[in-house]
């Protein structure tokens, strides 16, 4: 009943127009949503769910969070809708993935940029990583690379879809060797493109090091090499690309975490930035993340808006000649 | 099949219907860019189109047989709930609520169509309770057990 | 038999107690209009963090098997079906509850969903290591193939006139084309806000079958009910036994058609209910009667979707690849307890695997035993007056769509596409064709564009896609499918001219 009357109290409120211009100290006072671009059941969603599962509690936002997926066309759906049919009121928030959504807006023909959305924090950073089917002849970047140099444009290798974090990665690595590949983008995301190199319709693959990894587990493929500057912890016997002699940087590395359109009051900024990180910290969320094989970064406002403008710059360079 | 069947002119308009809309589908994809995003959507539309402009000289020629039509009474019984399910779904639903609008929508409909008569006092209360309940179950189900987050409403 | 052994863990008070809510929940979720299996099963993840692991696939499984069998209560009685699984049993089901014969329809229906779903589960169990090379077998060019086979059905399927129901099929080829192209990111045919995200198959759904209906009931105008009620047979569930017993062949095409349409990923589970319902009316005599209340359309369909669930989940329990959208959910579902499907589930946590499957072995019995309990009373239904039927199915339909992912614009898809088929249908179209061109359009196109992406880099378009021992069985089956279509029409033209002859 409590819950009821104070339902209805809010409502009012919002009804009346009092958005509180006290700064906002009483936000959240209604559930909050968070928008994923992705399909239930991918990474990044399946993080998102575990990353909020915490928000209600008193010491985090007091608000539950709960998500709905928007997926379609390697995320433009999702973020188009936050950029130009989201509500900025606070009670709307959308997961980022970095590169894919700046990527795609260099490219063009979306609704958003860097400048559509407000950074709240970071929460994982998820690298790409290159795998081989299990009975693969090759054995490291160099034998795949050596093979593609032989054989220029028949090297097939799948990623989830163009302008995402595997198709950078797939872009550095045809810039570092100086080879011809043929990037085959699935349509099914990291699920499919990690499908098609378990089943042999591809030579190879650029995926998450997250599905990899459990995908090594159960015994199905082989990885060759991390696109990161150093090598993880979850693979400590996988050399980065950098060590196997291709100069690639971190550029591709797949950061998720929490955004908000343009347009949202400074005030929830600024609640959001301060508390999110610490939810974020959470010892349960840690457990659940690290139980599910997913590697967590977490990075506060102000290193998230460095990172973006960063990323902006390599992206632009990279992507210049297509 | 039904006993009344469409009459040609219905057939040629619904078909010459389809096939503008088919030729609209074709020239939009050859036209528009990326050719390469554009490929299915041409070997479908080509087909449409084939197949559109089979069916409406089929019509023209007076050779379609097969579906009910319209009759002038059927699309006169049926245009008032047409309209208000329309206004309903275009613009109350988003406009005063989900549930605001459901209601209203739902007892005019109720109203419009039930046979029993709109004299007495008894059935208007009836009619009343059937709303009453069924907004009830939905709002149950859709807004206390699968917390559907539904636009604001502007009542409550 | 290494199953057996961990049947007891089922049968634990708490378990079960979980088994029955995951049932019954799932029966209630399947029946709701715009629930898909993939979001109930999202819906009850939250639930699974406070269980063990074991307690959550206990029920994610129950409600997984229960929302697929559930969502045909939605297709039999309100014409609404749940899911693309369980559009071919509105074909006759819905006609059955409209002919009073609700209850035979829905026991029928719950009744041969748990026969092939125990069928799929006993298959999931026994021969996964043989099902999962089978999974892998299909590659870009045979799903397009299989697609194209798809295609081929399209214009048999439900419609009076075989250039029509092409016609309607292209109409929803050309449907699933718009918005954000897949693989590219180029925008098509988006002249309305609403499409940016292309139309959402779940709100196409509800929207090509259940606002037709909405507006008939609306012309048929103020009409009496007096002489319109339908008197709702009962029907003892004795007789229903006896009547899916003398139906051998649909329930057989059924199940063999779901297990092995449902293992392949990606395709499996939204086709098989369709391609069942077809191949059981071209292989019955009575082939005129199916879409007249058939009890061979409800078997063959129902069996097919429930037989597909077992099969689906073998990528995902061997490979670690999700198969399917609620595959991808119960994967999330499972490594929230750090558990990795692969080797790693059945060698470290068998007690996860084998109660997992069994609880769904096992929610298939209750779901039947609980849904023949109810099915008599459900087909009351259909004696709810017209004016209420209308506005209640027009009601569900938008809260229904919206409820997809909590948007407008699903809703105003919904509703222009039912608008617009409804005199389509008056016209001789049909929504079945249309809504299978819808399913099969990304299937067909996003293959395509793979396996030549893949053919042209290695050995060229024709040997990819034209040669090897599954690429020809699809072709020839296509072909097969082509000819006996042409076959039929012709023998029905030559019928139906001599009748017009007499006339």
């Amino acid at each position: 009943m409590k819950k009821l009357l104070a339902g209805a109290a809010m409502a009012l409120m919002a009804v009346t127009g009092t958005a509180s211009a006290d700064g906002h100290a009483n936000y959240p006072e209604r559930p909050i949503m968070m928008m994923v671009s992705y399909g239930a059941g991918g990474a990044t969603d399946f993080q998102a769910r575990i990353v909020t599962m915490t928000a209600g509690n008193e010491d985090a936002l007091g608000m539950p969070i709960a998500i709905l997926n928007k997926p379609g066309a390697g995320g433009r759906v999702g973020w188009n809708w936050l950029a130009t049919q989201a509500e900025a009121d606070g009670y709307t928030l959308g997961a980022y993935n970095i590169p894919h959504f700046i990527a795609q807006s260099i490219k063009g023909g979306v609704e958003y940029s860097a400048e559509s959305f407000e950074p709240i924090a970071n929460w994982g950073a998820d690298p790409a990583v290159f795998v081989v089917g299990k009975d693969s002849e090759f054995n490291s970047m160099n034998d795949v690379v050596e093979f593609a140099k032989a054989n220029p444009g028949k090297l097939t290798f799948s990623g989830a879809g163009l302008f995402v974090g595997h198709h950078i990665a797939a872009l550095q690595l045809e810039k570092a060797s100086g080879a011809k590949l043929a990037y085959i983008p699935n349509n099914k995301g990291g699920a499919g493109a990690m499908k098609a190199v378990i089943a042999g319709e591809v030579m190879g693959g650029v995926n998450n090091l997250s599905d990899a990894f459990r995908a090594r587990e159960a015994g199905n493929v082989k990885i060759l090499g991390v696109f990161d500057l150093e090598r993880n912890d979850f693979l400590p016997d996988v050399p980065t690309l950098k060590e196997q002699g291709y100069e690639i940087d971190n550029a591709s590395v797949n950061f998720r975490g929490v955004m908000v359109p343009k347009g949202t009051p400074q005030g929830i900024i600024d609640k959001l930035a301060a508390t999110v990180p610490t939810m974020f910290e959470n010892g349960r969320v840690a457990g659940k993340m690290k139980a599910g094989g997913s590697p967590m970064h977490i990075m506060t406002r102000d290193e998230v808006l460095e990172m973006w403008a960063a990323r902006e710059e390599t992206l632009k360079e990279l992507l210049a000649g297509l | 099949m039904s006993t009344s069947t469409a009459s040609r002119l219905e057939h040629i308009i619904a078909s010459g219907l389809i096939a503008a809309v088919g030729v609209w589908v074709a020239y939009t994809s050859y036209t528009q860019a990326p050719a390469e995003a554009f490929v299915f959507p041409r070997l479908v539309s080509t087909v449409f189109v084939v197949l559109a402009l089979w069916t409406f000289g089929k019509a023209c020629l007076g050779w379609s047989k097969v579906g009910a039509g319209l009759s002038g009474s059927m699309f006169l019984r049926m245009l008032p709930g047409l309209v208000i399910a329309l206004i309903y779904i275009f613009w109350a639903a988003k406009g005063l609520g989900f549930y605001t609008a459901t209601t209203i929508a739902f007892f005019i409909l109720l109203s419009l169509y039930d046979p029993a008569s709109h004299g007495t006092i008894r059935t208007w209360i009836k009619r009343l309770l059937i709303t009453a309940c069924f907004m009830v179950v939905m709002y149950g189900l859709f807004a206390k057990l699968l917390k559907v987050y539904t636009p604001r409403e502007i009542f409550f | 038999m290494e199953f057996l052994a961990y049947m007891g863990d089922v049968f634990i008070p708490f378990n079960f107690l979980l088994l029955l809510i995951g049932t019954i929940g799932g029966l209630i979720l399947g029946a709701t209009p715009g629930l898909s299996p993939t979001m109930a099963v999202a819906l009850l993840i939250p639930f699974t963090f406070q269980l063990e692991a074991a307690q959550g696939l206990i029920l994610l499984g129950a409600a997984y098997t229960s929302t697929v069998a559930g969502g045909a209560v939605s297709a039999i009685l309100l014409k609404i079906p749940g899911a693309p699984a369980n559009i071919a049993t509105t074909l006759d089901g819905h006609t059955m509850a409209k002919k009073g014969e609700g209850a035979k329809a829905l026991q029928l229906s719950f009744l041969s969903s748990a026969v092939g779903g125990i069928f799929g589960v006993l298959l999931l169990i026994f021969l996964t290591p043989v099902l999962a090379k089978w999974a892998l077998a299909f590659g870009p060019s045979h799903l397009f193939w299989l697609a194209i086979l798809g295609v081929t059905v399209i214009g048999t399927l439900d419609s009076s006139s075989v250039v029509k129901g092409l016609l309607s099929g292209c109409i929803g080829l050309w449907l699933s084309t718009i918005g954000f192209d897949d693989i590219m990111g180029a925008q098509r045919f988006i002249f309305h806000p609403a499409l940016g995200g292309g139309i959402n198959i779940i709100a196409a759904l509800i929207g090509l079958f259940a606002i037709p209906q909405v507006i008939s009931m609306f012309a048929k105008g103020r009409v009496d009910s007096g002489a319109e009620v339908i008197e709702v047979k009962k029907h003892p569930i004795g007789s229903a036994f006896r009547a899916l017993a003398s139906h051998p062949r649909a329930l057989g095409i059924g199940t063999a058609v779901g297990s092995v349409i449902g293992l392949i990923p990606g395709v499996g589970g939204q086709i098989a209910g369709l391609v069942a319902y077809d191949q059981s009316k071209k292989f019955s005599p009575e082939r005129d009667k199916f879409g007249t209340g058939h009890s061979e359309g409800v078997i063959a369909a129902e069996s097919a979707n429930n037989a597909m669930v077992g099969p689906s989940l073998v990528p995902l329990l061997t490979l670690s690849i999700p198969g399917s959208p609620t595959a991808a959910v119960l994967l999330g579902g499972l490594l929230i307890h750090g558990i990795f499907p692969g080797s790693d589930l059945f060698d470290n946590h068998p007690d996860v695997a084998w109660t997992f499957i069994n609880s769904m072995l096992i929610g298939q019995v209750l779901m039947c035993l609980f849904g023949l309990y109810v099915a008599g009373l459900a087909a009351r239904v259909a004696q709810v007056p017209q004016s209420v039927m209308a506005a209640i199915v027009l009601a569900l339909a938008v809260f229904g769509s919206y409820s997809v992912q909590s948007s407008m614009g699903d809703v105003y898809v919904m509703a222009a596409l039912g608008t617009g088929m409804y005199f389509l249908e008056r016209f001789g179209f049909s929504a079945a064709p249309l809504v299978l061109g819808l399913i099969l359009g990304p299937i067909a196109e996003a293959n395509f564009i793979q396996g030549s992406m893949i053919a042209t880099a290695t050995d060229g378009l024709a040997p990819y896609f034209l040669t090897g021992v599954l690429n020809l069985t699809l072709i020839v089956i296509v072909i097969a499918s082509i000819f006996y279509s042409v076959w039929m029409e012709l023998r029905a033209r030559r019928y139906t001219n001599k009748e017009e002859m007499m006339t």
